[in-house]
């Protein structure tokens, strides 16, 4: 039976921590999203705000457990870019956190998700495509939503 | 079965198994994925220009390279024995080691799929629970890794049973479904077909999804680390790339469309879940109790696509362990072949990563940058896979290749390239933070570059500390 030197056990434990070490450091500077009640409709005020223009709204609840509805934003701005935006509110964290973890468990491939999903209290909201400058114009007011 | 034996390095003898049917159903299970369909079926007939693009950028590039180096050095290894030729055991080593590295990082989001899956067949609610999930995760991960324990037949058997049974029939019946809905008469909310309307539409917006477009068939290498228990992987690797290749296309265009001509692309939302859509997709057909028996095979779709991933990589980083460039703790074969050891340790570092994805609160941001991290791990390795096949053109012209990429230079610069090309390209958009980012660019950037760097550079460090006491002598006792 071999015997293990001691530069071999510390290989074999750096490899490990090498791969805790991305992980957890990501998991701290990523800002965290709680829980909390956001009051009135975030996006929609958050486009009032910015003078991009909707062109259709709907309401639409999705198939998951814990989702208490949302709307269905279509967004134009003066450059002719179109963005689809779905909200939804959750009735609970846990609920909300499976949706974050159900959208994550859906890459394209070995890729990323398509979209972006922006956490705001108790709301997802969905966006596509995830690049955009309507997005990117949105952001600042709907930022101001993630803390309570 | 006929099975032949031959002498692997370790002294241990290999069995034979492998055919072209099982060569073709690894690829399969690797990248045929029921889970990307209505993520794709939202972009309506423009999906097919896409799936165009990643065909053409990726797909046939990495399939020809794919069969040109697989049978012209058909040691076991896969990425690693292709690379180690044109550039040397520093070059496979990272190849290799880039795919294990971006496997660990990407176990979680496959696992969680399995989990919220089987939940949909058994009760929807199950997915809210981190301990239902965690559960189910570590069942289906230590049960693929059990399974690889078991060896290359084992895992054979259960990856054609599983790809045919979890991938190609639950493929086939939605493309089924969405014929009889054509000839049924019902309402296809697709608009009239037009040329004018496969076209994608590719501007700032989209070039990050180009990226996602170009890796959407990563994976079709995979049967290359099987070489070592291949019958015949002179013969075998070239048909078994053309075969998976069809499979995969024509399943998932045709599914895609499938879904996208039933499905209003608003009900498509959060990249909706496929088993939000394959409920939506059934009741609509008149056959609601079919979600439940779907979700079964799905999630079965799901551990065989896991099983691909966990056994191929840790494959070739056995051998490199073997070869001695990585500490003998890590070179630890069982009476099957298996390599445990490495098994092992990606079976805990996979559930250490698991663990904090499950119950650490609000890991949306998080895990969009160790996303982004994989997709850079994988496009280092596909860079590396043609540069080489490109390079061993010119140091090794007279190694017989049984099949080679045809037009000569020409054709080896042009398939080569592309594929690098396209590579390059999605590391770079890879490196685009979205829009809303509450994490500010550079801090993005930087800590996709780093994790990325960090989880490229052990192979250098090994490398560093290795010792000849490493080393196998001939006849594999060390």
């Amino acid at each position: 039976m071999s015997t293990y030197t001691r530069l071999e056990f510390g290989l074999s434990i750096f490899l490990v921590i090498l791969f805790l070490i991305p992980v957890g450091v990501i998991i701290f500077v990523a800002e965290e999203s709680p829980f909390h009640q956001v009051s009135g409709e975030p996006v929609n005020e958050a486009v009032l705000a910015t003078g991009i223009t909707v062109t259709s709204v709907k309401d639409t609840t999705w198939n998951l457990p814990g989702a208490i509805g949302g709307k269905i934003y279509v967004l134009t701005d003066n450059t002719g870019e179109i963005v689809t935006v779905s909200t939804q509110s959750f009735d609970s964290g846990e609920a909300r956190e499976a949706a974050i973890r159900l959208y994550n468990a859906h890459p394209v491939g070995h890729g990323k998700p398509v979209g972006s999903l922006v956490v705001l209290g108790q709301h997802l909201v969905y966006v596509t495509p995830a690049n955009s400058n309507i997005l990117a114009r949105l952001a600042p007011e709907l930022k101001k939503k993630v803390l309570p | 079965m006929s099975e032949e034996q031959t002498s692997q390095s370790n002294g241990l003898p290999s069995k034979k198994v492998l055919g072209l049917f099982a060569l073709a159903m690894i690829n399969v299970a690797a990248v045929l994925s029921i889970r990307n369909f209505p993520s794709m079926a939202v972009y309506g007939w423009s999906c097919i220009g896409w799936y165009i693009i990643g065909a053409v950028m990726f797909l046939i590039p990495i399939s020809l390279a794919g069969a040109e180096l697989a049978t012209g050095w058909p040691q076991g290894g896969g990425v690693y024995a292709w690379v180690k030729q044109a550039f040397g055991e520093k070059g496979g080593f990272t190849a290799l080691f880039c795919e294990w590295s971006n496997n660990l990082v990407w176990f979680p989001t496959v696992l969680s799929f399995i989990a919220s899956t089987l939940a949909f067949a058994l009760t929807p609610e199950l997915a809210n629970s981190p301990w239902y999930m965690f559960s189910v995760m570590m069942i289906a991960f230590w049960g693929t890794t059990a399974i690889a324990y078991f060896g290359e037949e084992i895992s054979t058997k259960f990856s054609n049973v599983g790809v045919i049974l979890g991938s190609i029939i639950p493929s086939v019946l939605i493309i089924l479904l969405g014929v009889w809905w054509m000839s049924s008469g019902a309402a296809i909310v697709l608009p009239p077909f037009t040329l004018a309307a496969i076209v994608p539409t590719i501007n700032f917006s989209t070039l990050p999804f180009f990226a996602t477009i170009v890796l959407l068939f990563a994976g079709m290498e995979m049967a290359g680390f099987h070489a070592l228990e291949t019958k015949n992987p002179q013969r075998d690797f070239p048909k078994a790339m053309a075969l998976s290749a069809i499979i995969i296309v024509v399943c998932t265009v045709l599914a895609t469309l499938a879904i996208a001509m039933v499905i209003p692309a608003d009900q498509l939302n959060l990249a909706s879940g496929v088993m939000q859509a394959i409920e939506y997709f059934f009741t609509a057909a008149g056959v609601p109790w079919l979600v439940a028996p779907m979700a079964v095979l799905i999630t079965l779709g799901g551990v065989v696509s896991l099983a691909a991933w966990l056994i191929g990589p840790a494959k070739g980083l056995g051998i490199v362990a073997e070869e001695g460039n990585m500490p003998p703790l890590f070179d630890k074969t069982n009476k099957y072949g298996a390599p445990v050891a490495v098994l092992l340790i990606q079976a805990l570092i996979g559930s250490l990563i698991s663990l904090l994805y499950v119950f650490l609160p609000s890991v949306n941001q998080a895990y969009w940058i160790l996303s982004a991290m994989t997709v850079e791990l994988l496009c280092i390795v596909y860079v590396l896979v043609f540069a080489s096949v490109i390079k061993l053109r010119y140091s090794q012209p007279n190694t017989l290749r049984p099949f080679k990429i045809p037009g000569g230079m020409i054709g080896i610069w042009f398939v080569g390239g592309l594929g690098m090309f396209g590579t390059l390209f999605a590391f770079v958009v890879g490196l685009m933070p979205p829009s809303y980012f509450t994490t500010n660019g550079f801090v993005y950037v930087g800590s996709v570059l780093l994790g990325t760097f960090l989880l490229a550079v052990p192979p250098l460090i090994f490398l560093k500390f290795k010792k000849a006491s490493w080393c196998k002598p001939a006849g594999g006792v060390r």
